[in-house]
């Protein structure tokens, strides 16, 4: 059976850049799960997570030289906080790419590891339709739609969150092989990770205190601990399943919660810093764009050299569920 | 001389000794046993031991260990230690927010061992227990002072409170959620222990607790 491949990364972060000094005093100076990065990205309130998306789609078509009306006929999309109540923002980037896509799937779950989860569903649906192509999209909105709000932005956890936009183009191709690819679905933690407004409305209920992301207070020990273990867990059976030892990956790229679990994850896989791309302390928390992101960032700085292995993985919000992927990157 | 009974060890399964392994053969077994890493879980997962250099004689760290007073001083929490009324061992303070803690102490001072026993919201079952060695170190690295080893256990009940109609402290997380960061928590408090001690006997300063009357 053909492989599935990706063929190319590319991302599109919106203008405003915004420094600590935006959340008010010290609040970008806690330490652990909350480590600020040096700056982020916020997306205005009349930008929406469809232009973004559309952003990094026409870098990579031109990118890739794709004819978009041959080549990309599946459209995945992720977005952490979509730009309307219920629908979704696939039609959207469609439609602002101009593009009549056989099948468009705007995925719900998987946040942060949405990219890798993707992969999987791409190669799934390619293989069963015969289709040509999918763009793979992941849009981060929570930063500027939640965290910068007044009555939010004050909070320990405000400064962590980035947007952003990454999107990947697939296909079914020899040339830069998905060897192997692991998901894992963990429903005990669904519910650990809740949007929540102080008054306790319901976030549909109307109400003047804003909506803010929490994990229960419970629980904070038990998703690090989680955390921790199950990315690296997830990674070495990937490369188990490729039949590669972790040591062998030239890059290792994940989603970026936190400065600690990066460093816990490169340590479980006793990876060196240098082989663990990221862009936390200039773009923070990318949610699922992190991983086109980073690899698109890694590539620029030559971390990844034709035929090398590089690692995909990550896991979202409480550790409801967790993916992983190897492959195998194209040569020039 | 000594030697086992013959048929002493027989029908118990799964002994290496070097009469049935060679060294080659406890090579392949302890190479098998040696990882390069371990995760968090196999390390602490179900015992938590962490230790420490500190430099005070012995006997020293001993009897300010054996205060449980001393714990107002370096634990990052347990306060308000006062007598439990019609008992002579038991102690009850707060920890967390407002929770009830009961402590015990058995120290014995031959072997340098100092346990608290300790339990939130009750003193009649003491499980939350916190064993403590102390070995001169200049037995076992040959410098001065003491190496202190902390265990602690992972007793059922850190997974469910075994009381949860004695809870009273509403603002609280059970302490057993925290046990994942109980390495961290524990090294923490270990290392104010080697701070407070250090400085005090640097300074020929008398050990403590150094503490007052409070109403």
């Amino acid at each position: 059976m053909t492989p599935l491949s990706l063929l190319g990364v590319a991302g599109f972060m919106p203008d405003d850049v915004v420094p600590n000094a935006f959340f008010g005093p010290n609040v970008a100076a806690h330490r652990g799960m909350f480590t600020a990065p040096h700056e982020r990205r916020h997306l205005r309130r009349d930008q929406t997570a469809s232009a973004l998306i559309a952003g990094a789609a026409e870098r990579l078509i031109a990118k890739l030289e794709l004819e978009r009306a041959r080549d990309i006929d599946l459209l995945f999309t992720n977005v952490a906080l979509p730009d309307q109540a219920f629908t979704g923002c696939g039609a959207e980037v469609a439609h602002l790419l101009g593009i009549r896509p056989k099948r468009v799937v705007d995925l719900h779950n998987t946040g942060c590891v949405s990219f890798v989860c993707m992969l999987e569903l791409a190669r799934a649906l390619l293989r069963d339709s015969g289709a040509r192509g999918a763009l793979l999209c992941c849009a981060q909105t929570a930063g500027g739609r939640v965290f910068a709000q007044e009555g939010v932005r004050h909070e320990v956890h405000a400064p962590v969150p980035g947007d952003g936009a990454g999107v990947g183009y697939v296909a079914l191709s020899e040339v830069a092989p998905v060897l192997s690819l692991v998901s894992r679905c963990q429903p005990e933690f669904a519910s650990d990770m809740v949007a929540e407004a102080p008054d306790g409305r319901r976030y549909w209920e109307p109400g003047t205190s804003p909506i803010t992301l929490k994990f229960t207070e419970q629980r904070v020990a038990a998703i690090m601990h989680r955390g921790n273990a199950v990315v690296p867990e997830l990674v070495a059976e990937a490369c188990a399943r490729a039949g590669v030892h972790p040591r062998e990956l030239e890059l290792l790229v994940t989603n970026q919660p936190n400065p600690i679990f990066l460093r816990n994850w490169r340590e479980a896989l006793e990876l060196p810093p240098e082989k663990h791309h990221d862009t936390f302390d200039r773009y923070g928390n990318l949610f699922g764009a992190a991983i086109p992101i980073n690899l698109e960032d890694a590539l620029a700085a030559r971390k990844l050299t034709g035929g090398a292995l590089v690692a995909l993985g990550g896991f979202s919000h409480a550790g409801d569920y967790a993916a992983a992927a190897v492959l195998r990157w194209r040569r020039p | 001389m000594k030697t086992p009974v013959p048929g002493a060890l027989d029908g118990i399964d799964g002994l290496v000794r070097c009469e049935e392994f060679d060294r080659p053969a406890l090579g392949e077994r302890i190479s098998e046993l040696t990882h390069t890493v371990y995760s968090h879980d196999q390390v602490y997962g179900d015992y938590c031991t962490i230790h420490r250099h500190i430099a005070c004689p012995p006997r020293d760290l001993f009897r300010y260990m054996q205060d449980p007073y001393s714990l107002l001083e370096w634990t990052y929490s347990v306060r308000e230690l006062r007598p439990v009324p019609g008992d002579d061992e038991l102690l009850v303070g707060v920890d967390a927010a407002s929770t009830p803690i009961y402590v015990k102490t058995v120290a014995h001072e031959g072997a340098l061992t100092v346990d608290y026993h300790c339990a939130w919201d009750q003193g009649r079952e003491l499980w939350m227990i916190y064993l403590y060695r102390i070995v001169p170190a200049e037995l076992v690295l040959k410098r001065p002072g003491s190496v202190v080893i902390w265990t602690n256990c992972r007793h059922p009940y850190y997974a469910h409170n075994p009381f949860p109609e004695l809870d009273t402290d509403r603002g609280r997380t059970w302490v057993g959620e925290w046990w994942p960061l109980f390495y961290g928590g524990h090294t923490v408090e270990l290392d104010n222990l080697k701070a407070i001690v250090e400085h005090r006997a640097a300074r020929g300063i008398p050990l403590g607790p150094s503490l007052l009357e409070a109403p």
